[in-house]
């Protein structure tokens, strides 16, 4: 199953993108269970997130603003981090990211996987990273 | 239940990422740091303070008070104390570049607009270095400004740039001032004022007037590796970087191309471009030295309460031209490079 990381915000307003694969088993005992505690309103389930959300900003324009996880406190320049586990999504924020979310966020960057580069460009999804 | 919307950075920025296998950006190792554009940071400064600038009678005199932390590759704050103020320089070019950028924001605040220190009451200013490890990043943490390294493949050393120490800074300024929200227009203005006065200090330091400055912010903070020149363009909103690694500045100039997107806040450093690039309007059509003319307007309206902590555009757009009429007069020249300049950028007719 594969998981994607991606890390919005910081000073530089850089997005990057990070995935990893892990077995269903490892995902549906691990990790799915995690992001569904995290909810809160910050973990959202079933297909609103799915395929189409790429294209989700232009069917915004004109309206206010799009509501996203907000900031925590008075901190600034921080990183953001959305986990998609399937169609299981978290939003974390840097400064409230603790074990095991480390340890994942970890595997993806180190992860070399080397399936979609090509793929992923061309339908607009990002693919893994250094 | 929160809807979570996809990243709204171009796919194209994303695919370039994604792209990223050449060996030489794969080093596990911190590649050779970025040759740094090395700022003199205060002579200049000290021989303009000799002028008398517009003052508010608020100057406290000897209240810079500098702390300098070393994390140590840890992600613990403060961490070590490396440098107070007055303390001979440590020899850590962060170390120095953190305790000289601050002193020259300290200035632009104090010297030109009779502020003492962020909070207006003299408050120490702190910072830490070497945070985390291969950390690609700077930010203010609400206490203190807080730099990474970075990852020596894309980013060095983040206190390479003076207006990225005074952008951090400046984070500090608006939270004790209007402290905008950080979420959509609101946030995107508390970036935008991050900015501005960011390029002032370094404007300032350097001597530099409207016409002649470069308008960058972040110039210097990239590794050779990396073509762009710099994170972002008040002059040029969107033509910072361009370049194989990065794609291309996604930052709009103009309201029309205002981007609506969940990621990083609804957009604060994407949206920030449009405030920024009036302000570099108002500037220019005013000429000089930015400090003194918009420079002013703009700190002035921060001051006016007339800017909530939900302000939208509009709103501090309208702040900004009743601060320079304020200031200047109804239908002086610098009310009216301000409106034109909103005007201009589609934010007020």
């Amino acid at each position: 199953m594969r998981i994607e990381i991606t890390r919005t915000g910081g000073f530089a307003g850089l997005s990057r993108t990070w995935s990893l694969e892990v077995s269903r088993t490892e995902a549906e005992q691990r990790w799915l269970p995690l992001a569904e505690a995290e909810a809160g309103g910050t973990a959202t389930g079933g297909t609103a997130t799915g395929g189409a959300a790429a294209d989700e900003p232009a069917a915004h324009q004109g309206s206010a603003d799009v509501p996203g996880p907000p900031a925590p406190g008075q901190q600034r320049d921080r990183f953001t981090y959305r986990i998609a586990i399937g169609y299981t999504e978290v939003h974390l924020p840097e400064g409230r990211l603790e074990e095991p979310w480390r340890e994942l966020i970890e595997r993806a960057k180190g992860a070399g996987t080397a399936d979609s580069r090509s793929k992923d460009a061309e339908s607009g999804k990002p693919g893994e990273l250094l | 239940m929160q809807r979570i919307h996809c990243s709204i950075v171009p796919p194209h920025l994303l695919t370039r990422l994604a792209a990223l296998r050449d060996p030489r950006l794969s080093v596990a190792a911190r590649a050779a740091r970025h040759a740094l554009q090395e700022l003199d940071p205060l002579l200049q400064v000290r021989s303009e303070a000799l002028r008398a600038p517009v003052r508010r009678g608020t100057a406290i005199a000897g209240t810079l008070t500098r702390r300098i932390y070393d994390a140590g590759g840890q992600e613990e704050l403060p961490g070590r104390l490396v440098r107070g103020e007055g303390a001979f320089a440590t020899g850590d070019p962060a170390a120095d570049e953190a305790y000289d950028g601050l002193g020259s924001t300290y200035q632009l605040f104090s010297e030109e607009y009779g502020r003492s220190s962020i909070d207006g009451a003299g408050k120490p200013l702190e910072a830490t270095v070497h945070y985390g490890t291969n950390y690609d990043n700077a930010f203010w943490d609400g206490e203190r400004m807080v730099f990474g390294d970075g990852d020596g493949e894309i980013f060095g050393r983040f206190t390479a740039s003076l207006t990225v120490i005074s952008h951090e800074l400046t984070h500090g300024f608006t939270q004790y001032s209007t402290n905008l929200v950080y979420q959509g227009q609101s946030g995107a203005l508390n970036e935008s004022l991050s900015d501005v006065f960011g390029v002032l200090v370094e404007q300032r330091n350097l001597g530099q007037d409207a016409d002649t400055a470069s308008w960058l912010v972040g110039a210097g903070i990239f590794t050779q590796q990396v073509e762009g020149t710099a994170l972002r363009s008040l002059k040029a909103p969107g033509t910072a970087y361009d370049d194989d690694v990065l794609g291309k500045d996604p930052q709009p100039a103009v309201m029309a191309d205002y981007v609506q997107t969940a990621s990083d806040n609804g957009g604060v450093h994407i949206n920030s471009g449009i405030p920024n690039h009036a302000f570099y309007l108002a500037a220019t059509t005013l000429g000089g030295r930015a400090w003194e003319g918009a420079g002013r307007v703009w700190y002035d309206a921060v001051l006016s309460g007339s800017i909530p902590p939900d302000c939208d555009f509009p709103t501090f757009a309208t702040a900004t031209t009743e601060a320079a009429a304020r200031r200047f007069g109804t239908g002086s020249r610098e009310a009216d490079a301000v409106s034109g300049a909103w005007s201009q950028v589609g934010v007020l007719r």
